[in-house]
């Protein structure tokens, strides 16, 4: 139960240029190596998708996790700029 | 001042940044979208057009060649190395080894996979240098002349772009146009009718033409033209190949004349099937080569015919008459590479070649470079994949030939031809795994590819990592034999 004397602090933290710049590297990363999943697999070269399957999921895993770890409520970051 | 830093730390670093993301993306927007359309094929960029070849200088030595290609000698090169009597015991041995394949339904020798390289071959065997689908005079067509209409003329650019049009229309992948050279046109129009015999060693040659090509030689059907033409030459047996002063190419019982006015080559680079070619060495393998030779002379037979049309002469040519690469190369369709093949930035060395002389004047093209010599020096995927060990492992092209079948006076990194085609009479068909092996021979559907081709067009220290990235995805290696008859193909061909 919360009073109506506490104090709640929001803060908004606006995100590092370079963090924009990074998320697109990812995301054309993701893409090309979608891209040449589908492609190999539709060459029947399946070594090649199945590698690239295997290199996309890493990725998307390690930039879905990268966003929720850094979107976590109350922890301290020391990258972000707090307005 | 900490007010003037903190503009520009943010603002100017953000719009650099983005400067840079831009030009980048651009850079490399520009480096893999098309180029000019001197080829009737938009071509990338980083696809160098130049003015002399990077491979293939030459030295006075380089005359024509005599035409003692490897099917012509094998025989006595065999006898000569292994006794006499060795080839008739090979050629049995082989015969013997096939049947049983067959019967055994051996993956990628079954009955099915045979066959279906003798069709593929269909129209091959119909084109003889000459005669038929290769005529080298006016057979079923009307010269504009015959309709009392003065013949096609535009600017030199405007015919090339006419010709590559047409070519491309009757399935040329890559057409070129490259100026006569007469070392590059062979001495002889060697006779290599082989007999052809059943299991039970019947003779099965081919002793009467295809329908088709006999509907052709009288004219075309559907009309009177062509009643009054000469009757159709015989097959050729080991012809001159001449050149002279004339108007029109003419064959004779002794030679095959070709027009000295002929300063035009339309080269010709046919795509082959790389999923069947990735099957090599077998018949199904074989039949990636089979088909590109029949499109072959569908293409030039055709190509032929139109420019007949328009008022010029034409020769039609696939590998007869005169060595295709040379060609190629000076036409700027790809690069002489470790093979001593034409290798094309398009579709790699999965390529059949040929060609139409004429007398049409049009706009040359130039060589081409996009780094494939220097990736050729570090790669040696081919040579290492060749199981006779026919293809060189030198780090540096050379002028010293291997034997016979090599034409001296030019700078290559030479074959051993005679191991290659032993191989052959161990596969019982053609082999073409150097073909299939080699980096460049990939699909065209996947855009990393073409990224990669284009930074080691400008970036050979990355030729390393590349190979080896090559052989990590697992790219050049046989596929699986009997899935090609099951799999799925209600798309676009891989």
């Amino acid at each position: 139960m919360t009073n109506a004397t506490d104090v709640f602090t929001i803060t908004i933290r606006r995100r590092p240029w370079w963090f924009w710049a990074l998320a697109g590297v990812w995301l054309l990363l993701e893409v090309v190596i979608f891209q040449t999943a589908f492609a190999s697999a539709r060459e029947s070269e399946y070594r090649a998708a199945t590698i690239c399957w295997i290199a996309a999921a890493v990725v998307a895993g390690g930039g879905v996790f990268g966003w929720l770890r850094r979107g976590q409520a109350g922890r301290p970051d020391k990258w972000s700029k707090q307005l | 001042m900490e007010g003037i830093r903190k503009q520009i730390g943010r603002r100017a670093l953000l719009k650099a940044s983005g400067f840079a993301a831009a030009s980048g993306a651009l850079g490399s927007l520009w480096a893999l979208a098309a180029g000019g359309s001197a080829n009737a094929r938009k071509r990338a960029r980083w696809i160098r057009i130049v003015d002399r070849p990077t491979l293939g200088e030459t030295t006075a030595d380089y005359k024509r060649f005599s035409g003692n290609d490897i099917f012509t000698i094998y025989r006595q090169l065999k006898d000569q190395r292994d006794g006499a009597g060795s080839f008739e015991a090979e050629q049995a041995s082989k015969a013997k080894r096939l049947a049983t394949w067959i019967k055994e339904k051996k993956p990628g020798y079954s009955l099915p996979d045979r066959q279906l390289s003798e069709g593929a071959f269909t129209v091959m065997h119909s084109a003889k240098p000459g005669v038929g689908l290769l005529a080298w005079t006016r057979t079923s067509v009307r010269a504009p002349e015959e309709m009392a209409t003065p013949r096609y003329t535009a600017s030199p650019e405007e015919m090339a772009n006419t010709v590559k049009a047409a070519a491309r229309l009757y399935g040329a992948g890559l057409v070129g146009i490259a100026p006569m050279n007469e070392a590059y046109v062979s001495l002889l129009v060697p006779h290599r009718e082989q007999p052809r015999k059943d299991s039970s060693g019947k003779d099965t040659s081919q002793k009467t033409q295809h329908p088709m090509v006999q509907r052709q030689e009288g004219g075309h059907p559907s009309c009177e033209h062509g009643k009054d033409q000469p009757p159709a030459v015989q097959p050729p047996q080991d012809r001159d190949i001449v050149f002279e002063d004339t108007d029109v190419p003419s064959v004779t019982d002794t030679k095959f004349v070709i027009p000295r006015k002929m300063k035009w080559v339309v080269a010709i680079a046919i795509p082959m099937d790389l999923d069947l070619l990735s099957r090599a060495p077998t018949a199904l393998g074989d039949t990636a080569a089979a088909l590109g030779y029949s499109h072959s002379a569908f293409v030039v037979a055709s190509l032929a015919v139109f420019i007949r049309g328009l008022g010029y002469e034409a020769i039609p040519c696939v590998n007869d008459t005169a060595q295709s690469i040379p060609f190629a190369v000076d036409a700027g369709i790809g690069e002489l590479s470790r093979l001593n093949k034409l290798v094309t930035p398009e579709f790699g060395a999965g390529v059949r070649l040929c060609k139409v002389f004429t007398d049409m004047p049009m706009a040359y093209d130039k060589p081409v470079d996009f780094g494939l010599v220097e990736f050729c020096k570090t790669c040696k995927k081919c040579a290492e994949a060749c199981p006779s060990r026919a293809l060189s492992f030198d780090d540096e092209p050379s002028f010293k030939t291997r034997g016979p079948w090599n034409n001296p006076g030019h700078k290559a990194w030479f074959e051993d031809s005679y191991k290659c085609y032993q191989y052959w009479q161990k596969t019982g068909t053609g082999c073409g795994i150097c073909l299939a092996s080699c980096p460049y021979t990939k699909g065209d559907q996947a855009w990393i590819h073409e990224a990669v081709k284009a930074t080691a067009s400008i970036a050979p220290a990355t030729d390393g990592v590349f190979r080896a990235m090559d052989d990590a995805f697992g790219y050049g290696k046989q596929r699986d034999l009997e899935q090609w008859w099951t799999k799925d193909r209600s798309g676009r061909r891989g």
